[in-house]
């Protein structure tokens, strides 16, 4: 049974999460390889459509003279142009694309639960898939805080991957059941009817942030839970989805404080990314070496959001590993590589020796 | 063209108005009115207009049931050459009496129709209708009342009533008309209706139609027009509770606070063929006044919502700009007053114009380079010259007051809006991002870019209310501010500009017709422009012009040979120059008559062709494709192109890491 009292939590209360999110960062640093894997994910999976996209522009533009203003800053004459004749990802083409627009469209889009195009849901499909493989390396890296190497990564990708994919069926139908039925029961009837004879705009924004609240809300629960259940899985090497669903709501329900506090700093730190890159992200530019300047820019905030997703990885782990990872927890009967990674822990310790 | 009988009659008439409004005036219980009213002028004797529809209205507002009781004098005139037998009037609140309504079947039909709440529809119903004989006697007509449904012959619909006189009315004879009536207001529906306590009152009373020669033009409503009327005096009263700040078109001459906790609200103009008025208790009720060494001043009382309170500068800055190119470029502003509502959230009420009151629209949250409020209230203060004065018939040549309006707002944003960026709106539309990379220009303005979808989708010729509902604005207010910008860049503004002034001096206060607009276009330009009109007005065809073939290839040690093809894809002509420049500077111009399908131009000179460029001064503003008019033997698509693929892949890898939240 889960419990506060573990014997292998040193520290506790709200300390424990402090420590866990430098703890998360240490990880993180130590495993650099993971960083670059993740940012070739994400890179790799958007080239191929950003030279989709980069086709449809130079054939739209051709030889025209429109192109040196487009080059040199901002053809919006053109753009319109295009857009009014583009279909599929050409669609997706707007003003957004530039700067910190790019943020608010992407967070408003979720929240708004806008529908995406169909080029455009391939490659998200694509890319929660390939972030759900390689979690599970990712995670038995940084709870073994030791390299793994590359086929001791993919491996415990391959092991783990097949368990998250029945995480994944019961998270994504959560999910689904949010976007498609709370979603639209919120923003559309309850929105409405509760707005329906407001005639100031800020009264109305203010219900509706409250529903943006409420609605993150929920969804960062059923994040937090899936986070730990994917911590469960790898740390205490379980099989069972919903049986780590039921442990990982067990975890939070004996520790929220220490949860809570360590998803506040992460989410802090998180924030102060985006409101540094609100301050940074470049604006339209022109085509010589600002425009290289500006992309390696805005390759670093993508490297500074993907740190930030690790290290709610890592930190989630150490915290989870400071509380609970002991023997008790850990049903494989011989710690043998690749076993779990608390079942390692059992091989190292003092007591087995 | 009218004789000097009916303005004499006008005149006497006229003067008739005013002893008895001056009557009225003197009554005792009859207080100055409020803060921030303007103050008291009487009706000029000086007729602008026929002033052939003159109303008294006297209207109380129940708060409670939502409903407005109103009784009414109309003293109209026949200022045709031609007797009537009757008299046709607007009942536009029937429009959403039920889903049957020819307003509501046109919505249906096109998609744009949600079936509203049970609460929010409207009627309007005349329970008396009395007119005064040739014995001077009020004759009852009330049971000959009977709805017309003159453009498609819905029975449902009853937006035209129509009431047989039982006599001749001649022409330049009069007749005097009472009735009495009560209004449901709807929800907002097209810009009128309550919510929460703000109103927004706008074709509510019964309102005549506007007898010609050939008989009553008093069209349904419909989903894509609006409104047409004969100019009058009107003096109207408005009983509502004590709380309210009211604004209405007119100025207000009296208020008078009643025993039973309401005040009635008096409010008086002449020259006008509309009346709309406003109400709530939030409206902060500012003045100011524009001057200008030529124009006659204007006081301007802006009705603002607490919301918008930092936006008072902003509203008070574009109206004065407006109403000084306005009056410079086409002629003054005659009324000595405007009143500008800025309109509740939800309302459907913003961006409307009534004569000497407009509304205009505001957001909450509304960064200083964001289009909003000015473009709005620039547009609907501009209406009081193409609309309130010059005053078309909005239901078959919408185009004449919005196209026009919609192209000299352009114009005066283009010069008194800065900065004004291109914004999006996220999470519901509430918060705005403005792009400092993207300004608006005029040409956005002139609505270029949605007229590129639909330029094809009705012939402007077309009576307004048979357009397509969805694409209705499209041609009345893209196309047209897009021809006329057309005409301006081809003959220059000077001539443009006395176009359009001629056309005001010579068609205010009274209802033009397109021919008449054609024919000063021919006047001061002195040439025909058939073809022009054939094209933009006649037709539906598209502009589209382009550079087909552009090669340049040397043939001996000293010379090159350029070969220039340029094509004709849309079926509308238009002249346009060619330009061809030469990597030595040389530039050789080609004028295309634009008639054949393309035009073939083959040059020998010293030096190799660097560009070709089709229309260069970007004379045609409707060619639906500018992208295809230039060509360069040196593109820089592959430059323009990367660039922006860039900057998408950033927005993609960002899409990807906010949706990597789910795993």
């Amino acid at each position: 049974m889960d419990s506060s009292s573990s014997p292998r939590s040193t520290v506790h209360g709200l300390q424990s999460s402090v420590l866990a999110w430098r703890e998360g960062w240490n990880r993180i640093l130590a495993a650099p390889a993971l960083v670059g894997g993740v940012f070739a994910l994400t890179f790799l999976l958007a080239l191929p459509l950003a030279v989709m996209m980069r086709q449809a522009l130079a054939s739209h533009l051709g030889a025209s003279l429109a192109a040196e203003t487009a080059a040199s800053g901002v053809n919006y004459d053109w753009w319109q142009e295009f857009t009014a004749q583009a279909t599929g990802l050409g669609t997706t083409f707007a003003p957004s694309v530039i700067g910190f627009a790019t943020v608010l469209d992407n967070v408003s889009g979720v929240l708004d639960a806008r529908a995406r195009v169909a080029p455009l849901a391939a490659a998200l499909a694509l890319y929660l898939v390939g972030w759900a493989f390689l979690s599970g390396g990712i995670l038995d890296r940084y709870a073994r805080q030791r390299p793994i190497h590359i086929h001791g990564f993919f491996a415990a990708s391959g092991v783990y991957g097949f368990r998250f994919l029945r995480l994944a069926v019961v998270a994504g139908l959560i999910y689904w059941w949010l976007f498609a039925y709370l979603h639209p029961w919120l923003f559309n009837t309850q929105f409405d009817n509760l707005t329906r004879g407001m005639n100031a705009e800020r009264t109305a924004f203010v219900v509706r942030a409250i529903f943006y609240v409420l609605f993150g809300a929920i969804l960062l629960v059923v994040n937090l839970v899936v986070d730990y259940t994917k911590v469960r899985i790898v740390v205490e090497d379980r099989r069972s989805a919903l049986g780590a669903i039921s442990a990982a709501i067990r975890f939070i329900r004996n520790h929220p404080r220490q949860v809570l506090a360590l998803y506040a700093l992460n989410s802090v730190t998180f924030l102060t990314v985006i409101a540094v890159w609100a301050m940074i992200a470049p604006g339209a530019g022109g085509a010589g070496l600002s425009m290289w300047a500006g992309f390696v820019l805005a390759q670093l905030y993508v490297v500074a959001r993907l740190l930030m997703k690790l290290q709610f990885i890592a930190s989630q782990i150490t915290l989870f590993q400071a509380n609970l990872a002991h023997a008790a927890y850990v049903s494989a009967p011989v710690p043998a590589w690749p076993d779990s990674p608390a079942a390692e822990a059992i091989g190292q310790s003092p007591q087995s020796t | 063209m009218h004789t000097l009988r009916p303005f004499a009659a006008a005149l006497l008439l006229c003067g008739a108005i005013v002893v008895a409004l001056t009557a009225r005036q003197q009554t005792p219980v009859e207080q100055p009115p409020a803060a921030g009213a303007t103050s008291a002028g009487p009706i000029p004797a000086e007729a602008r207009s026929p002033r052939n529809a003159n109303y008294e209205i006297d209207a109380r507002l129940d708060e409670d049931a939502k409903t407005i009781h109103g009784k009414e004098t109309i003293h109209w005139r026949n200022i045709t050459d031609e007797a009537t037998t009757e008299l046709q009037f607007h009942l536009y609140w029937n429009a959403w009496r039920d889903a049957e309504s020819t307003w509501i079947r046109e919505r249906r039909i096109a998609g744009l129709y949600q079936p509203p709440q049970p609460d929010a529809w409207s009627s309007i119903d005349v329970t008396s209708l009395r007119v005064r004989d040739a014995s001077g006697e009020m004759r009852d007509l009330s049971k000959e009342m009977r709805f017309l449904a003159p453009d498609d012959g819905n029975a449902r619909d009853r937006t035209v009533m129509s009431v047989p006189l039982g006599r001749r009315v001649g022409p330049n004879e009069g007749v005097e008309i009472e009735l009495e009536w009560t209004a449901k207001i709807p929800w907002p529906f097209a810009r009128t209706g309550w919510i929460g306590d703000y109103y927004f009152i706008a074709q509510w009373f019964p309102k005549l139609g506007v007898l010609e020669s050939g008989g009553w033009n008093t069209h349904q409503f419909h989903a894509a027009t609006e409104f047409f009327s004969d100019f009058g005096v009107y003096d109207v009263r408005l009983t509502m509770p004590r709380r309210f700040v009211v604004g209405a078109s007119g100025r207000q001459t009296a208020r008078t606070d009643n025993a039973d906790g309401t005040t009635t609200h008096r409010y008086q103009e002449a020259d006008i063929h509309d009346f709309a008025w406003t109400a709530s208790p939030e409206f902060l009720d500012l003045t100011q006044r524009f001057e200008h060494p030529t124009l006659p001043a204007v006081d301007v009382r802006l009705l603002l919502l607490p919301e918008h309170r930092g936006q008072a500068d902003r509203y008070f800055s574009i109206v004065s700009a407006t109403l000084k190119r306005y009056g410079e470029w086409f002629g003054a502003y005659p009324y000595g007053h405007i009143t500008i509502i800025d309109p509740a959230f939800q309302s459907e009420s913003d961006g409307m114009e009534y004569p000497t009151l407009v509304t205009g629209r505001a957001r909450w949250l509304a960064p200083k380079a964001t289009q909003l409020p000015e473009s709005t209230t620039a547009h609907e203060v501009g209406h009081q010259w193409w609309y309130a004065m010059v005053a078309t018939n909005e239901f078959e040549h919408a185009w004449m007051d919005e196209g026009f309006n919609t192209y000299a707002t352009a114009r005066v944003l283009a010069e008194a809006k800065d900065p004004n960026r291109v914004e999006s709106r996220y999470f519901g539309g509430f918060v705005p991002w403005s792009f400092r990379d993207i300004p608006v220009t005029r040409i956005d303005n002139d609505r270029l870019p949605a007229f590129r979808l639909n330029s094809e989708a009705d012939a402007q010729w077309t009576p307004t209310y048979q357009y397509w509902p969805g694409t209705s604005s499209i041609i009345s207010y893209n196309k047209t501010a897009l021809w006329m910008h057309t005409l301006e860049q081809r003959h220059g503004w000077p001539v443009m500009q006395r176009i359009m002034s001629t056309y005001f001096e010579r068609w205010k206060f009274k209802h033009p017709k397109p021919s008449d607009f054609f024919d000063i276009v021919r006047e001061v330009t002195n040439q025909g422009h058939y073809w022009f009109f054939d094209e933009v007005y006649r037709s539906s065809n598209t502009f589209d012009y382009g550079v087909q073939e552009f090669r340049s290839e040397r043939i001996d040690d000293k010379t090159f040979r350029t070969a220039v093809v340029v094509r004709r894809y849309g079926e509308a002509t238009f002249p346009v120059d060619v330009v061809t420049t030469f990597e030595n500077g040389e530039q050789v111009k080609e004028t295309w008559n634009g008639q054949e399908r393309r035009a073939v131009y083959v040059y020998e000179r010293p030096a190799r062709a660097a560009t070709v460029t089709v229309d260069p001064d970007r004379v045609l503003l409707l060619d639906i494709a500018y992208t295809n008019n230039s060509r360069t033997l040196t593109p820089s698509n592959g430059k323009a192109s990367l660039k922006w693929s860039l900057k998408w892949m950033v927005w993609l890898q960002d899409l990807m890491l906010t949706y990597g939240f789910f795993v």
